[in-house]
């Protein structure tokens, strides 16, 4: 089990990480998610014992990096697959990984197999592609056949097929009982690869839970289509309601529940033809949950008329 | 590919300073910087002691009778050093720095979190590997050395049977081993191979060019201290009287490694990766 207690992480005068506090269990996939820099490889590099907390730590079995005897038995890692000499072969890269962990060359033969690179073992590194240098990360990860598996962003760089592949690789890690925790900052590929998500956002904790809670707790809409548009538009307003018109002749209500729209629209007289509860996608959870916390988050242009 | 289902790894054995040793091994010798300098540096050697020694000899009748009362032939066969220093230092920067240039250091401790131990081990694989080749080196130009000026005129009479020629020699190949440190500890404090290889070049080369500019009395106080001249010192049968013994220079210039790579291990540990 990997627990983050309090962690926080300041650079100079930007704060990375800002009091975050976590566990991820064992046998599921956890996601872990939030916009680009809201402090994700900050804390997986704190977890690994490459940058030092500024406050809290991170433990594994209640043990941090450090004092682990075997990390790579303990803890597989892919945060950046092309941070590798590129002058190496991929061999060469995993057998020095190996030897520190006193594993054996057997396996290094063994995860090469798994991940597929076999055929390019002997050839050096700079010349790959992210995708097979996502591989050899992999491979490099199940070197120690370890039970905490931590990946950065794993799916930048890969083909179709090899999101797939990647997805299915950490469905049977977790069913093997192990700890697998994954960063992206997309939430469509979390809502189909992980069973819990954590949500951070500019450093902090936002929320935790399954991908169906997570969806469940979400505001979603009510879509209506009612005799008279107008007349409900107004009255749906003054009643706090946010509507949007939509095309295909209805209104999409957001901020009342189908209950609500209902019994206006019945003091009315405004007959409803169609009333129905919209759920938000997870896309839109995350959206909604992390609006505050976009790091770099666009501007709209005024395209105002010049005179 | 089907789900994955690798076998279970299930022998459990720890990380140690010999298994550290052996990987990093396995990463020095596994790259090209560390080939190429090192037959580069063995060419430099052996080639310019070859080039020195072979034009002594041709012009030893026109040679002035005081030069010819102040020749070392030992130091003037081991002169290719001056610039195989550089290939050595090459060689020690770029084992530290080229982790920091592809990120591979934040691969390394992961697999080795305990950084000291990450120093030591990557030093004795520096160390052990250097000494070996330098001593070789430095032994094959003094002998190739002392063949060229063998029908000179007064023959030489130098040999590796004799204590004072032999302690140059080796002596030779420590300084050259001291300097791959030097590099590595200067890479270790600043990270960047640019930054580090140009820091090194300065100090065994741009500070005696700076020293040269200076008041004779003041070059002379201070011009035996940079280590260039601790590796001339070194490796001279008789120093001139301007420079340190040669185990003084040899302690001297060990400090000087022993206080840099300190130095860098201390912030090594504090930093992030």
């Amino acid at each position: 089990m990997l627990t983050v207690e309090h962690l926080s992480k300041h650079y100079d005068d930007t704060v990375a990480v800002d009091d975050l506090s976590f566990e991820v269990k064992s046998g599921v996939v956890t996601g872990f998610l939030g916009p680009n820099g809201s402090g994700k490889s900050t804390t997986m590099r704190v977890i690994l014992g490459l940058d030092r907390p500024t406050k809290g730590r991170a433990t594994i079995n209640g043990l941090t990096y450090q004092e682990l005897k075997s990390p790579l038995r303990t803890v597989g890692a892919l945060l950046d697959a092309k941070a590798v000499h590129p002058g190496r072969t991929a061999r060469n890269h995993l057998r020095a990984l190996a030897a520190s962990n006193q594993i054996s060359v057997t396996r290094v033969d063994e995860v090469l197999e798994f991940a597929g690179i076999t055929s390019v073992a002997n050839k050096k590194v700079g010349d790959f592609s992210l995708g097979m240098s996502q591989r050899l990360g992999i491979a490099g990860a199940m070197l120690g056949d370890p039970e905490v598996l931590l990946f950065d962003e794993p799916v930048n760089g890969l083909d179709p097929e090899g999101i797939r592949w990647i997805r299915d690789f950490f469905r049977s890690l977790a069913n093997e009982g192990r700890t697998v925790f994954v960063s992206s900052h997309l939430m469509s590929e979390m809502a189909v690869s992980a069973d819990q998500i954590i949500v951070i956002g500019r450093g902090k904790f936002i929320t935790q839970g399954s991908v169906d809670a997570l969806t469940a707790t979400a505001k979603g809409t009510v879509f209506v289509r009612a005799s008279d548009h107008e007349g409900l538009i107004t009255l749906l307003r003054a009643h706090q309601g946010v509507v949007h018109e939509i095309n295909d002749g209805g209104l999409n209500v957001a901020g009342l529940t189908s209950d609500e729209i209902g019994q206006i629209a019945f003091r009315s007289g405004i007959t409803v033809l169609e009333l129905t509860p919209q759920r938000a996608s997870l896309e839109e959870v995350f959206m909604d949950l992390t609006a505050d916390s976009v790091e770099y988050g666009g501007t709209t242009l005024e395209t105002g008329s010049r005179a | 590919m089907a789900a994955p289902l690798l076998k279970p790894v299930l022998v459990h054995s720890d990380v140690t300073f010999l298994s550290t040793t052996k990987s990093e091994w396995i990463k020095f010798r596994t790259v090209r910087s560390t080939t190429l300098g090192s037959i580069v540096f063995t060419v430099l050697t052996i080639g310019l002691g070859v080039l020195i020694t072979s034009l002594i000899h041709a012009h030893w009748n026109d040679m002035e009778p005081i030069r010819k009362l102040t020749f070392d032939p030992v130091s003037t066969s081991l002169g290719g050093t001056v610039l195989a220093q550089f290939a050595v230092g090459v060689i020690g920067s770029l084992f530290i720095t080229s982790e920091y240039t592809s990120g591979a250091i934040r691969n390394t401790l992961s697999a080795v979190p305990r950084r000291g131990q990450l120093v030591l081990a990557k030093l004795a694989v520096l160390t052990v590997s250097m000494i070996v080749i330098s001593e070789i080196v430095c032994i094959a130009a003094f002998l190739i050395g002392q063949q060229i000026y063998a029908g000179m005129i007064p023959a030489s009479t130098d040999s590796l049977s004799n204590g004072a020629d032999l302690r140059s020699v080796l002596l030779g190949g420590v300084y050259l081993t001291l300097l791959a440190m030097l590099g590595f500890g200067i890479g270790l404090v600043l990270r960047q191979s640019t930054s580090t290889i140009s820091t090194f070049t300065a100090a065994v080369l741009v500070i005696p060019l700076i020293i040269f500019f200076l008041p004779q009395s003041l070059q002379n106080a201070i011009s035996k201290y940079e280590p260039s001249a601790l590796g001339r010192a070194m490796m001279s049968v008789t120093p001139p009287d301007q420079m340190f013994g040669p185990w003084t220079a040899t302690i001297l210039l060990t400090v000087y490694v022993v206080v840099i790579v300190g130095f860098g291990t201390l912030i090594f540990q504090r930093r992030d990766a």
